[in-house]
């Protein structure tokens, strides 16, 4: 099977790669696209390389040109030259200072935002038909430490025990594709080592108190005819293959017994050498990290069986591979497709009985991936309401605010419905509180329950959650500006470029404090085109959504004014109210899918996309539609990609 | 001093700890609302008597706050040892004699890329960072504070503290193209390198107990264990390409962090020992307070705790992440988010917040200051030993500049500072050269830092 994948993959995996180590380190830092894949359809931004070519001349020549060239960058022999692999790093720089809003700089003429998006587009196509056209290069091994998250799971599922053995280890940031288990930026402080020895001391504490739990552990005692070291080893070929998430060679094993031996003196009882010993093996790299075999050539290769699992298992549990994958590993059958397929399958499944998922390990790579997508984390940690406006706001509430998106991403996953739901749904979750909150009828408990809407409800799909609503609002009052920006940049993948320095943020209140309308500082702002441009097509988005307040209540009144949630576009459309937005965005389906794809490969191979991984997310998003935008379609697709299954030395 | 019996209860066990935790929750019940530091057994016994003797060390804190302050309100009127403090500086008049305020410095290369994040990584760095979603992130520098721990590395328990009360900021920012790590973290130990910080007061009171203690059967066992993770560690970096091998290098430094400070405490020579007792009791609640004042005063009782105790001499404590939108309604009169007062655009409104939400923070520092100054230590205080350094690492939210930056700084560094000034310099005169003569303060022979050009004059006395 192996072989017949490589066949299948012959096509676009090179079979001598150049390297473009600089490449891949320079561009993966960009900011996602800005704007997505063309096609014949797409012709609002859709411009001819001699239409480029013009906006080049008549923006940046005058600086960029010839042997005196600004910053030695000549624009005209660079944009009237061919474009292929030599020309790269040039032009992604070019990408992002565009993009950026950096050039043309503030007191040349102003390159207007459609023709700025227009451009940036142009570029980033022609770059990625380039690299795509060189053939795909997989990344290299992975080797990082595990998260707080998947630390926390992966004890549980070694040890039994339910608590969050986490819950002291330093907070993470995110890199790449806004993921905390991005590689990048995993860094390991000073302070990692004597908070994974507390960890360990603790967790191992709650698993040795625990008489089943001990028993898992103990599996073997010293008596006449066992010596504590047999006893000691017999618990250790047991212990480590799991935590290292590999099999284990007989010396790795013998020297921790060893350290068994070691310490057997000082701590006089079996069970309490055997602990200390465990203590280590929780420490070392070998399980704190997710590390590959380094390759050996300087062909792509395939990943092995049992990397494969903890990739799998990473990806789609935040924790370590259950003995299910494990004995797939060891028959060699992981990597089949038919079984990678059901596994995939078998690994996103979630029972539900009377709306309610009692839960299920597919919940950690839900509440991860979709709480850092949505940005909703941020609910009560760096955003909570203001009490003055949310009195009613408890930790229920937040709870149910928090986890219908959560258990909304599971039931797609689970119950493999298209991901088109996230713009709009007849369906969602929701707690008692929330219920309420939102006005729907029914029995509703603590947990989330699911919940078929009414037809023409404002709920379904994501611009009706109240954490989104809630997460890209101001503590005190909503904000269009922040809601538009959220779904260009969340929703769209295309983030508009920061205000110009010095500028500030647009105000949305007058000299008194009042919010002045949309339009009012639309036209405040009109003259200013630096501001306009960008406002313009951000703000009638968040505007649609004036019908929600902070904590995404329905309200049809606002200080004392009804609510006008009209909205235009730059390009004319009107627009009212959040369903019809709704439809707004299922048009541009298409830009959404492949943003989505982009962040869910970048969240499966934890680290930022190169431009080839930007070809192979075009070209997954591009089979969707075939198969009406399936959830689990996108997860194997991506399980099957050449990123996922192979490492190359790089 | 903590018994052997305590200590290994601590080390040993869950059940044990627990039963321990129970008595502690008890013992702290009583202790709270008092000021718990002052309850604190001062300075005893054989080897308290030899410490005094000895120059007591000099101690380096900051104190950063994101989003800037309120301009109008910030800078003394007068020069020199004559001046008046500002309204905002008001709040530390009972400090005016230990205060060295100086007017105009700035950090020319945080003077690029975007409002918040270079203003804050580059602060104690005084570089450019790289703008990057992550793979190529870099500050391109070491902040000043680990500049000012290698100095004295081999005399404490540990090199320095790194503190906040926020958890990093999740996710990257696309809007301007950084990764949120950026806007977390001041404290660099190298390029690629932002310490990770410690949130928790309780868990930063274990940690500073536990250096306290030297439990020799507990040593051996940790070191046993130590050598044979540091084996693995080993064994894996020989098998990593290149590329991968820095992170698993960081993990065999930070093991060797622990190894060392085992080794060093098994030598009796160089045996240190606590400058004053901790005791058990007075752990803070293992819950994070949900006050952020009173999550912040814990945080800088720990400081306190570790600067009179010598368990570091080296700190770093962060108000906040940048932009954050802290919610300050808290306070009377405040009714927004930090940073969206900080974008005041001149009305009048969000100024009034801007300077109260200012205030506070420096109110806080003041905290800071009282408790270090009650704490004795030879002739004076243990903030007579100290330098503390109170600063944003930008002047106005609206405009995000880094010119004329706020800073304060407060405590005579054992006599080395020249303090009851305030110091008009010229014109974007560097932020690194104070910092330069700040490390010479704490002994450093060095004349420069970063983009620095030279000592800042009129900080040492």
């Amino acid at each position: 099977m192996q072989s017949s994948l490589l066949v299948q993959h012959a096509a676009v995996l090179r079979p001598h790669y150049l390297v473009f180590c600089w490449l891949v380190f320079c561009l993966a830092a960009f900011a996602p696209w800005a704007t997505s894949h063309l096609n014949a359809e797409d012709t609002a931004l859709h411009i001819t390389d001699t239409q480029a070519t013009a906006l080049f001349e008549n923006h940046c020549y005058d600086c960029h040109s010839a042997e005196d060239a600004e910053a030695g960058l000549d624009m005209e022999t660079l944009a009237t030259g061919a474009f292929d692999t030599s020309s790269l790093a040039a032009w992604s720089q070019v990408v992002d200072r565009i993009r950026s809003g950096q050039m043309p700089p503030p007191d040349a003429e102003t390159l207007p935002s459609p023709d700025r998006d227009s451009l940036v587009a142009w570029a980033q196509e022609s770059i990625r038909t380039t690299v795509s056209g060189d053939g795909i290069q997989p990344g290299s091994p992975m080797v990082r430490r595990l998260n707080r998250n998947e630390y926390a799971n992966t004890i549980r599922d070694l040890l039994g025990i339910q608590v969050n053995a986490g819950h002291a280890l330093p907070s993470e940031g995110a890199g790449g594709e806004g993921f905390d288990n991005a590689a990048e930026t995993l860094f390991v402080s000073p302070i990692h080592a004597e908070k994974y020895l507390d960890a360990a001391r603790t967790a191992l504490g709650h698993a040795m108190a625990d008489p089943e739990l001990r028993a898992e552990i103990l599996i073997a005692q010293p008596s006449d005819a066992v010596t504590p070291e047999a006893a000691a080893k017999q618990v250790l070929q047991k212990f480590l293959p799991r935590a290292f998430r590999r099999p284990t060679s007989e010396s790795e094993v013998e020297s921790y017994v060893g350290l068994f031996q070691n310490l057997q003196p000082a701590l006089n009882a079996f069970p309490d050498a055997v602990q200390a010993t465990l203590e280590a093996a929780l420490v070392s790299p070998k399980f704190l990290f997710i590390y590959e075999e380094s390759c050996v050539g300087d062909e792509a290769e395939l990943i092995s069986q049992y990397e494969l699992a903890s990739r799998l298992s990473y990806f789609l549990w935040s924790s370590m591979p259950d003995s299910t994958l494990f004995e797939l590993a060891k028959a060699g059958k992981l990597d089949d497709a038919g079984v990678l397929e059901s596994q995939v399958r078998r690994m996103l499944s979630s029972s539900i009985r009377g709306g309610l998922r009692p839960g299920a390990k597919v919940r950690q790579f839900a509440e991860s991936f979709s709480e850092q997508w949505l940005g909703t984390r941020a609910l009560g940690r760096t955003f909570t309401p203001d009490p003055s406006i949310a009195p009613s706001y408890n930790s229920e509430l937040e709870g149910g605010m928090k986890y219908e998106p959560v258990f909304f991403f599971e039931d797609l996953l689970a119950e493999n419905k298209s991901l088109l739901n996230w713009l709009d749904a007849d369906f969602t979750y929701v707690n008692r509180h929330l219920a309420k909150h939102y006005g729907l009828d029914g029995s509703f408990r603590e947990q989330p329950k699911l919940v078929q809407l009414p037809d023409g409800s404002v709920r379904g799909g994501v611009l009706g959650m109240s954490a989104v609503l809630a997460v890209s609002s101001r503590p005190q009052r909503t904000s269009p500006v922040l809601r538009g920006k959220w779904i260009l940049d969340t929703l769209l993948g295309a983030a508009p470029p920061p205000p110009p320095p010095d500028v500030g943020e647009l105000s949305e209140t007058d000299a008194a404090g009042n919010l002045v309308t949309l339009r009012e500082q639309l036209e405040a702002h009109r003259s200013n085109s630096s501001c306009s441009s960008c406002h313009a097509s951000m703000d009638p988005l968040g505007f649609g959504l004036e019908n929600f307040d902070v904590l995404g209540r329905w309200r049809t009144d606002l200080n004392g004014l009804p609510v006008d949630a009209r909205g235009e576009l730059p390009d004319g459309t009107q627009f009212t109210g959040p369903n019809e937005l709704k439809k707004i965005l299922l048009s541009r389906k298409d830009e959404f899918i492949r943003h989505f794809t982009r962040k869910m490969l970048g969240y499966a191979l934890s680290r930022g996309l190169t431009y080839e991984d930007e070809c192979v997310a075009g070209e997954i998003a591009d089979k969707l539609p075939e198969d009406d935008y399936k959830a689990q379609t996108l997860i194997i697709e991506i399980v099957s990609s050449i990123p996922f299954r192979y490492k190359m030395k790089q | 001093m903590t018994t052997d019996t305590t200590v290994s209860a601590w080390r040993r066990g869950a059940s044990d700890r627990q039963l321990s935790r129970r008595v502690l929750l008890r013992g702290f019940g009583a202790a709270l609302g008092v000021p718990w530091l002052e309850a604190m057994l001062p300075t005893s016994n054989a080897f308290g008597a030899e410490t005094a003797k000895q120059e007591p060390p000099v101690r380096l804190a900051v104190l950063w706050s994101p989003n800037g302050v309120h301009q109008d309100h910030w800078t003394p009127q007068g020069e020199g040892s004559d001046f008046e403090l500002s309204p905002t500086l008001q709040h530390l008049a009972e400090f005016k004699d230990k205060l060295f305020i100086p007017t105009n410095l700035w950090n020319q290369a945080s003077n690029i890329g975007d409002g918040h994040y270079v203003k804050c990584s580059g602060f104690l760095t005084c570089t450019t960072i790289n703008k990057s979603l992550g793979i190529d992130l870099n500050c391109n520098g070491r902040s000043m504070d680990q500049v000012a721990a290698d100095l004295h590395r081999q005399q404490t328990p540990l090199p320095s503290l790194e503190l906040g009360i926020d958890p990093v900021t999740t996710g990257v920012d696309t809007n301007v193209g950084y990764t949120r790590v950026y806007g977390s973290h001041i404290a660099w130990s190298g390029p690629t390198n932002p310490l990770a910080k410690e949130l928790n007061p309780a868990l930063l009171f274990d940690r500073l107990f536990r250096c306290s203690n030297s439990d020799q059967k507990t040593h051996r066992n940790d070191k046993l264990l130590l050598d044979r993770v540091l084996e693995d560690a080993r064994e894996l970096n020989g098998k990593l390409g290149n590329s991968d091998r820095h992170r698993m290098d960081e993990y065999l430094q930070s093991l060797r962090a622990i190894e060392e400070r085992l080794a060093r405490a098994a030598t009796q020579s160089q045996t240190w020992t606590p400058r004053a007792a901790f005791d058990r009791a007075l752990r803070p609640d293992a819950e994070i307070p949900e006050m952020v004042t009173e999550h912040v005063q814990l945080m800088l009782d720990m400081i306190a705790l570790a600067f009179q105790a010598d368990t570091t001499r080296v700190a770093t404590f962060m108000f906040g992440n940048a932009v954050s939108n802290r919610n300050f309604s808290f306070i009377d009169g405040v009714s927004s988010g930090h940073h969206e007062v900080s974008h005041h655009q001149k009305q009048e409104d969000k100024l009034k917040q801007y300077q109260l939400i200012t205030e506070w923070h420096v109110q806080q520092y003041r905290y800071l200051l009282r408790k270090l100054d009650g704490m004795q230590e030879g002739d004076g205080s243990v903030l007579d030993n100290a330098m503390v350094l109170y600063g944003s690492g930008l002047r106005d939210g609206d405009s995000h500049n880094p010119h004329d930056l706020p800073i304060v700084l407060a405590g005579k560094a054992g006599g080395k500072l020249a303090t009851g000034r305030h110091q008009t310099y010229s014109r974007d005169t560097p932020l690194s050269n104070l910092y330069v003569s700040m490390l010479q303060a704490l002994g450093s022979p060095a004349d420069n830092f970063a983009d620095s050009t030279g000592p800042l004059a009129g900080v040492l006395a």
